[in-house]
């Protein structure tokens, strides 16, 4: 813009130039610094370091992975005393994972070889030393033996294989058989009550429970099969424990790992983080649940508000009478973009909810309601609710998106296509929608991310902490419009917020966090690069 | 457009042979996109008119209908029915009781007590417990059990039969003379009778406490204890008043003068005097009830005026706080004669007579729910029923007046969400939201002004924070910055205003808060030493001789200005703890040493409270969401500005700054304004930082160390709580009504203000 002053007097006011530029830093500073530290606790999760031996001046020692060093609370700001947080994991012994020590306690810090992290299906996970390894098929392995890291991998590779069986049993089978259950209970009360004959249906019910008997048994057996297989270990104080070798998820030696080792670690983590169910009311494990219920919900809210804010658009643009009417209705839909999200929460649990679900459970679910205790199939809050509220709520950003792109259409390329003859829906069909594809993909997008990150309106009309099914499944109908499910932000409230044990929670709040910010800058920033290539496109393409 | 239209006659149609299904499709086409676009557009604002619908019911008055009376002998002096009203009686003032069929009209049962050679010469009714009480001619009491059994007759409806039992009489009153009335109460001890008799002329009221204690077994063992006196003190009384609870007991004498008792081991010891309507040419009292809940006395006045009485902790005069009577409302005057006061069950509503007229009104708000004829002149006893859906009167004429009561949120009205209301028990008005509590009796606080307040409160430290940021970073941006760097720091704004707000939320309660706490000091120190080492940066920059100056590119300047100020707010951090220890030294409560520490001195020198979880953390998390929104709008707003104007400025001799403050400035003010009123309107409605990083508190303090509940966060946490229908739940409606209105103005407005910058800009 302006070029410096050539002559040597001084330029008046440069000060507040400088002044304006702090604005700009301080901002930079903020976004970066909020993506810096999101990204390095997020990360720092997975990540194994060496964990020490920790002893102490009172002659006591621990084992633990160092979580986080903070000014110790109520120390006096002149004089900052600091204090370490070590998880020791083994909660069925101390009660809790996590331990503050105040840092002038510490007399040293030691890194044995031999100390084993292990991660568990309970109780958190576990920094100890091991003894001997007692295996599935009664041989000893002491952990002096060079075979003790080989053989303990195999234990939890079988210990996986069993609980994967189990999985598919409990889950997968019994699921099938208590769903069933579950209908003919709903059939017998009907059957009572319409006093229709309920023998077949009291036999089938007698089949299902046979079933749901030889079921149980063999997840028993196979529990069984697992159950040999221990661990005898020292924790740092020498108490000694036994730990069950089907209960280990991982093992590793945090102070043998090399450099790769601790990488490949690493990503196996975050493998199981992205891809894995939860464990530990949500502390530990994988959000794949959560993940994937995030990723419904927002394409069947894109699938929804894409064609009602297109044609919306389309109508305001090329059909409605412009004139001052037409521009408070667009005002208003644009402002409607302004109001807050949770207004719109407000009346998806008013309307959807109660008066459209009501109205639904009234008109084709009042068996079930009659029979089945009362309990609302659409009348409470799911998916479908979630994905109309916000819907509703991204509307006016498709809306004004799709506007946009459909009036940087060149006006000739319109007069063209209607000279030749077209009709004007041809011509919206083939001229103005193609043109403005990718405005109204940017458009979608930006509603994706709005959605994606969303929880105030959903934790009125859905989003619930553990879902026990996923709202996509292989049993029909397929997509279970009724089910409640599990959404990123919302885990990240209620791990951060709602949590018993928030130190727990911590490095699962600050993974989900990552994941929840990278999926919506993703979209962002895909937004925003269509959005380039189309203002480059339309500046040759106008005039 | 619509200036280009396809318009095709059918000559052209046959010109040009367009296929008749093109034509046909477009028809169609047509249609659907009309249909559809007009079908979205009327959603959108179907919302506002459903959201405004859930609140009407709030504000509508209570809808009560007369039904038929039933007629029962003359001369019945008191009432009951049963839970639904199908079979209510009446009791004569010998003591018998007639039942009647209301659907029907057929007398059903006719019951008469067997007391002789003792005659019936006091009743009273307790419709709600089934309780009929008969005090004898020799001050006995006897106690009439009233209780329906469900039965089936052959067409198997169903009916109310009436079974009626009467206890043994028990020795209240002195013998020598007949009870004028009696009144039975319960509390935690056992069962009170009271019973009045005029002895020689004086009044005379006397109590017996059957003390009733739970055995092993969970039966109760019921001992009577001796007849005691109860206020000795007064014989003259003309009206008393015995709670049901049986904790005081009030009685009113001719000239006005209300003297109140409390129960005081086995009696009832006196509390305190006053006269409701001492000024008045005419001081007496006409009419006086209770308020359900027993601590709020309604009394009319000769003169119509209505006072509200209750007893609430007050400041004695040796500085204890006690509960006394004192006069919390004064309602509107009514039409006549102040006759009877009657309340209702389950709420604060009662129903005042006066002028051959029926008032009810709320006795906590001082609304007026409804106004009719009352039908008759005067009335023996007045019932609600239970679930505050009835009313029934019972006349001189032995006629049972009916009413269907509809109304379905009777405390409310403006006064309850915006106004300054007394609440029972509480010291003075107050605005207040706390919806829940455990007690029945407990009145729900539903003002919306705390989260008013709160919202107003986090909005102003959110802008605080973040305008002066944003608004220097556009003008820095659109004015000064080198375009390739503009290129990617309006995206990296864009990504900062997608940031979902529950990450913010989860930073700012579990990660900022407890971070900030122990060096608040420091980081003020800091923030405040950026401003003025960017100033001073400039300021020396400026000094510099010019070949040195030249060195820095226009535009590039802040890449030199970060270390500076980075340095200076290293240095300013560093003082900090000196800064506390200088300022803000105070003795610590425990050790009786001096300690520095700002959050005790801020709690020892200003008496407010430090929440670490606290305003300015919220404020500096909204800022995150506000920057990006107020920066892309004002940044626009600037860089749309002619660039003729600039050119024109700066080559009449300006400096860049003088081109900007006096030119570019000015001339995008409205759009800055508008940008200004979009922030505003996004942090109202932020509702996850909010919700995670204040304490929710609904206090109106402007205390910046302690939190605050906004009317968004408030939404979020308590609507998936709220009974659907309830007050609760529809006053939550009207706060969210209220942030959409809000929000919607607001951002109207800033629409409206852009529009006519665009417009001005065309001009120019």
């Amino acid at each position: 813009m302006a070029l410096p002053d050539q002559d040597s007097a001084t330029p008046r006011g440069e000060p507040w130039v400088w002044f304006s530029s702090l604005g700009l830093i301080v901002g930079l500073v903020m976004v970066l610094g909020l993506l810096g530290l999101v990204l390095m606790n997020g990360l720092s999760v997975f990540w194994a370091p060496p964990v020490p031996v920790v002893r102490l001046d009172d002659g006591t020692s621990l084992i633990g992975q160092l979580a986080q060093r903070r000014i110790r609370p109520g120390s006096p700001a002149s004089a900052p005393r600091y204090e370490r947080q070590y998880q020791v994991g083994l909660r069925e012994l101390n009660g809790h994972s996590y331990v503050w020590v105040d840092e002038s306690r510490v007399r040293a810090e030691e890194f044995p070889a031999d100390i084993l992290g292990l991660e568990r299906m309970e109780n958190g996970p576990a920094f100890v030393r091991p003894v001997r390894l007692t295996r599935a098929d009664g041989r000893v392995v002491e952990a002096a033996d060079p075979a003790f890291a080989e053989a303990l991998a195999a234990e939890v590779a079988a210990g996986a294989g069993v609980r994967e069986r189990l999985t598919e049993i409990n889950r997968g089978r019994i699921g099938e058989v208590n769903a069933a259950m579950e209908q003919t209970r709903v059939d017998l009360r009907r059957a009572e009550d319409q006093k229709t004959p309920t023998e077949a249906i009291r036999r089938a019910m007698t089949a299902l429970e046979a079933r749901y008997a030889t079921l149980g048994s063999e997840a028993n057996q196979i529990k069984a099969t697992g159950e040999t297989s221990k661990l005898l270990a020292r924790e740092a104080g020498g108490r000694e424990v036994v730990v069950p070798m089907a209960q280990v998820v991982r093992e590793w030696f945090p102070n043998r790992l090399g450099f790769a080792d601790r990488l490949g670690l690493f990503f196996r983590r975050l493998g199981e983080f992205i891809f894995g169910e939860p464990r530990e009311a949500n502390t530990e494990g994988g959000l794949m649940p959560a993940i994937f219920g995030t990723l419904v919900m927002t394409v069947f809210m894109s699938l929804l508000v894409t064609p009602f804010g297109v044609i919306a658009a389309i109508y305001l643009r090329e059909y409605a009478q412009q004139g001052s009417l037409l521009r408070i209705v667009r005002i208003s839909v644009n402002n409607l973009a302004g109001v807050p999200s949770i207004v719109f929460g407000v009346f998806g649990l008013g309307f959807f909810v109660y008066v459209l679900g009501g109205s639904i459970d009234q008109l084709f679910f009042s068996d079930q309601l009659k029979y089945n205790n009362n309990t609302p199939v659409f009348g409470t809050g799911g998916l479908l609710w979630c994905s109309l509220t916000l819907a509703l709520m991204t509307l006016p950003v498709v809306i004004v998106a799709t506007e946009e792109a459909l009036a940087a259409v060149p006006r000739g390329m319109r007069e063209a296509s209607l000279a030749t003859g077209a009709s004007k829906w041809q011509t919206i069909r083939e001229i103005l929608l193609p043109a403005s594809a990718p405005g109204i993909l940017t458009g979608v997008i930006l509603a994706m991310a709005r959605g994606a990150g969303e929880v105030a309106p959903l934790m009125l009309v859905g989003v619930v902490k553990l879902a026990p099914t996923l709202p996509l499944d292989g049993t029909a109908p397929f997509l279970h419009l009724d089910r409640k499910f599990m959404h990123l932000g919302f885990h990240v409230y209620d791990l951060g917020f709602q949590s018993p044990d928030s130190d727990a929670a911590r490095p699962m709040v600050f993974a989900t966090t990552l994941l929840l910010i990278v999926l919506v800058v993703c979209l962002n920033l895909g937004a925003i690069t269509i959005r380039n290539r189309l203002r480059a496109r339309y500046k040759t393409a106008s005039f | 457009m619509d200036k280009i239209d396809n318009q095709s006659s059918p000559a052209d149609a046959a010109r040009f042979d367009v296929r008749p299904m093109t034509l046909a499709v477009d028809r169609w086409m047509g249609r659907l996109i009309r249909f559809g676009g007009i079908g979205v557009v009327l959603a959108v604002f179907g919302m506002l008119a459903f959201l405004i619908f859930q609140i009407f019911p709030l504000f509508a008055g209570a809808k009560v209908q007369s039904v038929e009376p039933l007629l029962f002998p003359a001369g019945a002096v008191a009432f009951g029915e049963d839970e639904y009203g199908e079979v209510p009686f009446v009791c004569l003032a010998d003591g018998t009781l007639h039942f009647q069929d209301s659907r029907t009209g057929a007398k059903v049962l006719q019951w008469s007590p067997n007391v002789a050679p003792r005659r019936v010469t006091a009743v009273r009714s307790y419709p709600r417990d089934g309780l009929v009480l008969l005090g004898l001619s020799d001050g006995a009491v006897q106690e009439v059990r009233v209780s329906y059994r469900l039965a089936y007759d052959a067409s198997g409806t169903r009916r109310s039969e009436p079974v009626v039992n009467a206890a043994e009489p028990l020795t209240v009153g002195d013998g020598g003379a007949p009870c004028r009335d009696v009144w039975a109460a319960k509390n935690s001890g056992g069962r009170l009778f009271v019973v009045r008799q005029s002895l020689a002329g004086r009044e005379h009221l006397t109590g017996l406490l059957l003390a009733e204690r739970k055995g092993l077994g969970g039966k109760v063992r019921v001992t009577p204890g001796q007849p005691f006196p109860i206020a000795a003190d007064t014989v003259d009384f003309e009206q008393v008043l015995v709670p049901t609870t049986a904790d005081s007991l009030l009685l009113i004498r001719r000239d006005g003068e209300v003297r109140t008792y409390n129960e005081a081991g086995e009696g009832f010891a006196f509390l305190q005097s006053f006269r409701p309507f001492a000024g008045a040419a005419d001081p007496r009292v006409t009419s006086a009830g209770l308020i359900f809940g027993n601590v709020s006395l309604v009394v009319t006045g000769a003169e119509g005026q209505q006072h509200v009485w209750s007893l609430y902790p007050q400041l004695q005069p040796d500085g204890m706080s006690l509960r006394r009577w004192g006069r919390i409302h004064e309602g509107s005057v009514l039409p006549g004669v102040g006759q009877g006061v009657y309340a209702a069950e389950g709420n604060k509503c009662y129903l005042a007579l006066a002028g051959g007229k029926l008032r009810l009104h709320n006795m906590t708000t001082g609304s007026l729910r409804w106004e009719g004829e009352a039908g008759a002149q005067g009335f023996r006893q007045v019932a609600f029923g239970r679930n505050y859906d009835r009313l029934a009167a019972l006349d001189d004429q032995g006629r049972l007046l009916r009413w269907k009561i509809e109304d379905h949120h009777p405390e409310s009205s403006w006064a309850t969400y915006f106004g300054k209301i007394w609440y029972e028990g509480a010291s003075g008005p107050a605005y207040e939201w706390q919806s829940s509590a455990g007690s029945d009796e407990f009145e729900a606080k539903y003002s919306l002004v705390p989260l008013f307040y709160g919202t107003v409160k986090g909005t102003f430290y959110a802008l605080l924070f973040a305008l002066p940021i944003a608004l220097t970073a556009a003008v820095y941006v659109s004015q000064f910055l080198r375009p390739q760097f503009r290129q990617v720091v309006k995206p990296g704004m864009e990504i900062m205003a997608s940031l979902p707000s529950v990450v913010l939320g989860f930073l700012a309660g579990l990660w900022l808060a407890p971070l900030v706490d122990p060096c608040l000091i420091s980081l003020l120190c800091a923030l405040a030493a950026l401003a003025p080492a960017a100033i001073f940066a400039g300021y020396a920059w400026s000094k510099l001789p010019q070949r040195v100056r030249r060195q820095v590119a226009p535009g590039m300047e802040f890449l030199w200005l970060v270390p500076f100020v980075a340095g200076c707010a290293w240095l300013a951090w560093q003082a900090g703890p000196f800064v506390e220890a200088a300022c803000f030294t105070v003795k610590d409560v425990g050790t009786g040493l001096p300690i520095a520490d700002f959050r005790e001195w801020w709690r020892q020198t200003t008496g407010l409270s430090y929440d670490s979880r606290n305003s300015l953390v919220v404020g500096f998390v909204m800022g995150f969401a506000v920057i990006p929104i107020v920066f892309t709008i004002a940044e626009d707003a600037l860089s749309n500005v002619p660039t003729s104007l600039v050119s024109g400025s700066l080559a009449l001799g300006a400096s860049r700054w003088q081109t900007v403050w006096s030119v570019v400035i000015p001339t995008a003010i409205s759009g800055i304004v508008s940008a200004v009123m979009i922030g505003f309107g996004r942090a109202i409605g932020e509702t996850m930082i909010v919700v995670m990083a204040t304490g929710n508190t609904a206090v109106m303090e402007a205390n910046p160390f302690s939190g605050m509940r906004t009317l968004s966060a408030n939404i979020a946490v308590e609507l998936p709580e709220a009974a659907i229908g309830h007050t609760h739940y529809r006053a939550l409606f009207l706060g969210a009504c209220c942030l959409f209105l809000l929000t919607f103005v607001i951002n109207t407005l800033a629409e409206v203000l852009r529009q006519r910058l665009r417009e001005r800009y065309k001009v120019v």
